[in-house]
């Protein structure tokens, strides 16, 4: 059983179909939720939450179902929603006591646990202030606060970095890290931003026009991408590819003495060098890399665009 | 996770039971209410009458107060149905200011803040937000209504020389029972109204609106047409109407102002579905994307 689990689900609103056949199984502890934005991302956590009802297909949280045991779920999840959202009248600490009762505390407890998740995110000095007296990145903080202090077993963020400057993003990008370290809470992460999730995340679902553009594991997938090599050198080129061939290596040439490379894993940039030395081919500049969480998102974003291209023919 | 450790711990302890999250959306809408300073010195005002009232009660029970008074007897200040009416309707009007100035407290800060998709991301349901915030102020209002009114019929029926409460039972009930009809309707127009006016003081208004605004629209459709039909949007006679027979008092009103109880059951319970249809339409976990 996946964290969460999706059955061809479709979510019309509006006459307009905004999830479209969604079919999937997200078992990572830190799933990222990508996409361009109206791709689907806050409609799809909306429906996870019961707030939409699919008009076909099923989604299960826990392998509980996301509409008809929407409270059970409700009670194991945390949501931190994108936009702001709260009551500004509260304190920080009144505020996140009350959601936390919500959830199922006992009141003495989320007392305690309202102090504690505040400490914990930062805002323990400014907890007796009125939450609409907060800056911009403190009222993202007491929302993950609110969505932490009942201990949920999934933690859902909806952009959470959304307009923070940059040492308020890495705070909070710490705190989802250290989040998913302790490891009783699967995570559950949108963003439009890639680097947020490449941080953060272990899975990834890519939307795009409400259908899973990929859902792929980002290590596994950076593991199964080779490693890119960029090169330029001076001399014998042709004679120099040949040799690297030898090794096992993909290349392409092309004018200038430029080289790409794919290389194999058993092969380093130092046998390039032995060999270049032995023709006598200087190597002037070596660019490597490999697959990012970007390449992995254009390449959905391209796959979904043909696959569009050719269902429209 | 302990604030000297700053780390973070799941929680492993017992929770409470679903439908009690329902009491704790109506304890803090209640503490919410009962924060403003204004919302006391509204209460203290509304109980004012009934401390007027329980004066006249001792007056008439007590003999000695009456002599002090120039020996005026209990023919021109009977405490019966026709005084328990004046009562109730007086507590009744004043539930309205009271109601007026809560409801917005209850509904419109947590709409202005957008706070609906965290609320009810929580195992609530959008009916149990509802019926948490209408607990809350139907409470409150009870204190200003069927409380005070039933304590005065009881301290009547204490301080009375003839064996009083026994015979007038119907009085409690209809003071029960009418009280008890208006809060229901003042807090589920109240949240309905709040719910669709997000600016606190413009709430207020609406809510006063709502019901006399109706009363001068009855008045011309009874005046045009030539009928009394249009005293059903007259709230006031309505419930006037009703809280007289309820108690059993002599009508207030002449024929001509006199509704049919049906008729007035009917309105009640078409406003009510009105308020519940706006409800339904604004209590929803929608984000609002500004800008």
């Amino acid at each position: 059983m996946g964290v969460i689990d999706l059955d061809g689900v479709e979510v019309r609103l509006a006459n307009r179909t905004v999830l479209d056949n969604l079919t999937g199984e997200l078992r990572g502890q830190a799933i990222g939720l990508l996409g361009p934005n109206g791709a689907g991302k806050s409609t799809l956590i909306n429906t996870l939450l019961g707030f939409h009802l699919p008009s076909k297909g099923k989604a299960s949280v826990f392998g509980l179902d996301a509409h008809k045991d929407r409270a059970q779920i409700r009670g194991s999840i945390g949501f931190m929603p994108e936009n702001d959202s709260f009551i500004g009248n509260m304190s920080g600490v009144r505020f996140v006591r009350y959601m936390a009762e919500l959830s199922g505390l006992p009141s003495r407890i989320a007392l305690e646990r309202a102090h504690e998740a505040l400490f914990y995110v930062g805002l323990g000095e400014v907890r007796y202030r009125k939450v609409n007296t907060y800056s911009l990145g403190m009222k993202q903080l007491v929302k993950l606060a609110q969505a932490l202090a009942h201990g949920p077993k999934l933690l859902i963020l909806d952009e959470p970095t959304n307009g923070l400057d940059p040492v308020a993003r890495q705070r909070m990008i710490q705190l989802i890290k250290d989040i998913r370290q302790e490891g009783s809470i699967r995570l559950l992460i949108s963003s439009h931003l890639l680097r947020d999730i490449d941080e953060t995340c272990d899975e990834v679902l890519i939307l795009k026009n409400g259908r899973i553009a990929s859902l792929c594991n980002i290590e596994e997938e950076r593991r199964s991408n080779r490693s890119f090599i960029e090169l330029e050198t001076v001399g014998a080129t042709e004679r120099f590819s040949v040799s690297i061939r030898g090794l096992g290596c993909e290349c392409a040439i092309f004018p200038g003495g430029r080289i790409k490379l794919v290389i194999p894993d058993n092969i380093e940039a130092r046998d390039l060098y032995v060999i270049a030395a032995d023709q006598g081919v200087q190597i002037r500049r070596m660019n490597q890399r490999r697959d990012s969480l970007e390449d992995i998102f254009l390449r959905a974003m391209d796959n979904e665009q043909g696959r569009t291209a050719n269902g429209s023919l | 996770m302990a604030v000297y450790k700053r780390n973070y711990t799941a929680y492993t302890g017992t929770v409470t039971p679903v439908w009690t999250r329902v009491l704790v959306l109506a304890r803090y809408a209640f503490e919410e209410a009962w924060s403003s300073k204004i919302t006391v010195g509204l209460f203290i005002f509304c109980l004012l009458p009934c401390i007027l009232s329980l004066l006249v009660i001792y007056i008439v029970d007590n003999p000695v107060a009456r002599a002090l008074i120039g020996g005026r007897g209990p023919e021109t200040l009977a405490i019966d149905a026709r005084f328990f009416l004046k009562v109730l309707a007086t507590q009744s009007w004043l539930a309205l200011v009271l109601a007026s100035w809560i409801a917005p407290r209850m509904i419109t800060l947590d709409l202005a803040d957008n706070a609906l998709p965290i609320l009810l991301s929580h195992p609530i349901s959008r009916f149990g937000y509802v019926f948490g915030k209408f607990i809350a102020l139907f409470g409150s209002l009870s204190l200003v209504t069927w409380l005070p009114c039933l304590l005065l019929f009881v301290f009547q029926g204490y301080s009375s020389s003839q064996p009083w409460a026994m015979s007038n039972l119907q009085i409690a009930f209809g003071l029960l029972a009418g009280s008890v009809i208006w809060i229901a309707f003042l807090s589920l127009l109240g949240l309905a109204l709040s719910s669709w006016v997000k600016w606190r003081v413009m709430a207020t208004g609406v809510i006063f609106a709502a019901v006399f605004v109706p009363a001068g629209i009855g008045a011309i459709v009874s005046a045009v047409l030539r009928t009394k039909w249009g005293l059903l949007l007259n709230v006031p006679v309505m419930m006037s109407n009703l809280w007289q027979r309820l108690l059993g008092a002599p009508a207030p009103f002449d024929e001509r102002f006199s509704v049919p109880t049906l008729a007035i059951a009917v309105m009640l319970s078409l406003a009510v579905l009105v308020c519940a249809g706006m409800l339904n339409k604004r209590i929803r976990a929608r984000e609002v994307v500004r800008g």
